[in-house]
């Protein structure tokens, strides 16, 4: 009881709610601007919340994307175009919406159901997250090494189309996690003589240029696209109401399924959205009606996307591994705050993960009023060309990068990975297989020495305790999965031809 | 800019290859199996054995695409012309940043980079200045990020 006192004292501080307020426009905002995504606005937001205590920070990170992963709802709905890729399942739909007059529906019922995805996400969150830690505090570097093999596994099979081009992602991820000291042994690894490169590549900068710098090479590459007028949203809660009602239960079902996506590593609020819409389409009773303009089709996935941020932050609290590139971001924050995520930090620090609990509550009740106000505004918003915006992001990206160990080494790294990050997206490459490794590596290295170390080189011993032997079965199954539906294809092919005969 | 399969899986070949090589120079820890060499290699196979298929189906589709492709919104010149001109103001502020100084590197920077996507140049200068001086005033003065001065080293404030 004393921990919740003493994380309302926390959180109900002038700084830190100033700090969610200020978070929340600007993740309105940044969600609302095509092309400029919710990581994007985290890994902007990064620098700030260097300069903050550890509270404030995170709540301005778990505000942030909330608001944003919402806000990508507009554009979609108002120009066809998604504001970040999590709104890009039900774009069409939503648009649909607009042409036959009712955008006001649309913008309506997806906040709405933003709000109550996001709510449902947190209780999970609250609930699952404590038992899950006290599981894990019996946990040894053999569960540990297989929770990481899992994470990297699930990011490269589930979030992905092509699973080679994720693996190729996850090593080059694991390559650069691999520079520096770091390592179990001590040696400097891939330092060609930089002392620079002694302390690894840091982490900041890393996703600055992973998701903003690659943002704008693309933008730079597309030159100058004409921006459509808007128009103006009127009354906006008029009819919701019966809406929420009428589909309760696919905004349950979105909910349910958009914590568990958001839960699994590498998967976050854009896969949940797309797997969630087409659930719902599967399970209606008009599936004709999607893609004309249904509201039906935007209850379930508006749900979902907002619900998979809360699902992110279980395996990011519980173990340390995040469930989406958001949460990989908020990782590296943590351990630059002190606060290293695992089970001990439920025993040690439980006033921490209260408040963490009740910001996710606090940001997503603030979702209402906030989300009305930026419907309403989204015609101004929309209006600001993306041309001022992009090189204003750069100078922030430098100075960001920069100020992370003041020296220019951290826009060097921003640059490197921002170039990297372009080239792969261009390429059909996963992001966040890459960014997952990046986090990772040192943790699965780590964990994979210790291990052998204490089992004197015997690998029998990864099996050897129940939940390391359950979470390795599993990752090794997910492995060869690939291998049985080949061997199954081929099967049925050969069987084809006969029945024909 | 899609380039061909066949070219990205040489280029990540080469770089496992370079970091098998390089891994083999990493020293052995005594008394202990698993060295910091082992890692390392571990990735280099697998750049390598998973950038044999991009190969392969890169050189199959070779005939058709060719070695780049645009897509279509990237197909003038001077997109690509863009995307050099912005990578090459961030190097030269990596190398030259301290010596010239954050406000005047960065108005250079944000007015090049509008006057590139055909901004007009008064409103360019406009907003470079503005928003150098604001982003300045947010990092230095409140965050007390030590920007460098540069050449307005006399002027500092």
């Amino acid at each position: 009881m004393d921990a919740i006192l003493l994380a309302a004292e926390l959180v109900f501080r002038v700084d830190t709610l100033a700090a969610i307020f200020m978070a929340a426009c600007f993740g309105l905002f940044v969600g609302s601007i095509p092309g400029l995504t919710a990581t994007m606005a985290v890994a902007l937001l990064v620098p700030i919340t260097f300069f903050m205590e550890p509270v404030p920070a995170i709540g301005a990170m778990v505000t942030c994307v909330a608001m944003a992963i919402f806000a990508g709802d507009i554009p979609g709905a108002l120009l066809r175009i998604p504001g970040t890729p999590a709104s890009a399942a039900y774009v069409d739909e939503a648009f649909r919406m607009t042409q036959k007059g009712e955008a006001e529906r649309a913008l309506g019922t997806g906040l709405v159901c933003s709000v109550i995805g996001g709510l449902i996400g947190t209780t999970a969150l609250v609930l699952v997250a404590p038992v899950l830690a006290e599981i894990a505090l019996n946990f040894s570097s053999f569960e540990y090494f297989w929770l990481a093999c899992l994470g990297l596994t699930s990011a490269v099979f589930i979030a992905t189309a092509s699973p080679i081009r994720g693996f190729l992602s996850l090593l080059i991820g694991l390559l650069i996690a691999s520079i520096g000291l770091d390592n179990p042994a001590g040696t400097p690894r891939f330092t060609f003589g930089y002392a620079e490169l002694y302390g690894g590549i840091d982490f900041i900068p890393a996703m600055i240029g992973m998701f903003a710098v690659s943002e704008i090479l693309r933008h730079m590459l597309g030159g100058v696209k004409p921006q459509a007028g808007v128009a103006a949203v009127r009354n906006l809660l008029s009819g919701i109401g019966r809406s929420i009602a009428r589909y309760k239960v696919n905004i349950a079902r979105g909910s349910l399924l958009g914590t568990l996506i958001g839960a699994l590593p590498g998967a976050g609020a854009d896969i949940a959205a797309w797997i969630a819409y087409a659930l719902s389409k599967k399970f209606s009773r008009e599936p004709a009606k999607f893609g004309t303009g249904h509201v039906e089709g935007l209850t379930d996935a508006s749900a979902a996307n907002n619900s998979a941020l809360g699902g992110a932050w279980v395996p990011a609290l519980v173990f340390g591994i995040p469930g989406d590139s958001v949460t990989a971001i908020v990782i590296g924050v943590l351990y630059l705050k002190g606060m290293n995520p695992g089970p001990t930090v439920f025993l040690m620090n439980p006033e921490n993960i209260y408040a963490v609990f009740m910001i996710f509550f606090a940001a997503n009740l603030l979702l209402l009023p906030l989300g009305y106000v930026a419907i309403k505004s989204a015609k101004q918003v929309l209006r600001v060309p993306r041309r001022i915006l992009m090189p204003v992001i750069l100078l922030f990206c430098m100075v960001g990068a920069y100020a992370i160990n003041n020296t220019v080494f951290g826009i060097a790294t921003m640059l490197a990975l921002g170039v990297i990050g372009f080239i792969m997206e261009e390429n059909g490459f996963p992001i966040a297989p890459a960014i997952l490794g990046i986090v990772l590596g040192q943790l699965l290295e780590r964990t994979f020495v210790t291990s052998l170390i204490r089992s004197r080189g015997d690998y029998l011993a990864f099996f050897e305790r129940p939940i390391a032997a359950g979470l390795g079965v599993v990752t090794i199954a997910i492995w060869l999965t690939p291998v049985f539906i080949m061997l199954w294809r081929r099967h049925s092919r050969r069987q084809a031809p006969g029945e024909s005969a | 800019m899609k380039i061909n399969d066949a070219i990205l899986g040489a280029v990540l070949i080469f770089l496992g290859f370079a970091v098998l090589l390089y891994a083999r120079t990493l020293p052995d820890m005594p008394g202990q199996d698993i060295g910091p060499n082992v890692f390392p290699t571990v990735i280099a196979i697998g750049l390598i054995v998973f950038s044999i298929p991009l190969v392969v189906t890169g050189l199959r589709k070779w005939p058709t695409t060719g070695a780049v492709q645009f897509a279509d919104w990237a197909q003038s010149g001077r997109g690509r012309l863009n995307v050099l001109i912005t990578l090459a103001l961030i190097v030269l502020y990596i190398v030259f940043g301290e010596s010239v100084g954050f406000i005047p590197f960065g108005i250079v920077i944000v007015g090049a980079l509008l006057l590139l996507q055909g901004v007009g140049p008064i409103p360019s200068v406009a907003v470079a200045v503005v928003v150098t001086l604001a982003v300045h005033y947010a990092f230095y003065s409140l965050l007390r990020v030590p920007l460098p001065w540069g050449l307005l080293m006399p002027i500092a404030w």
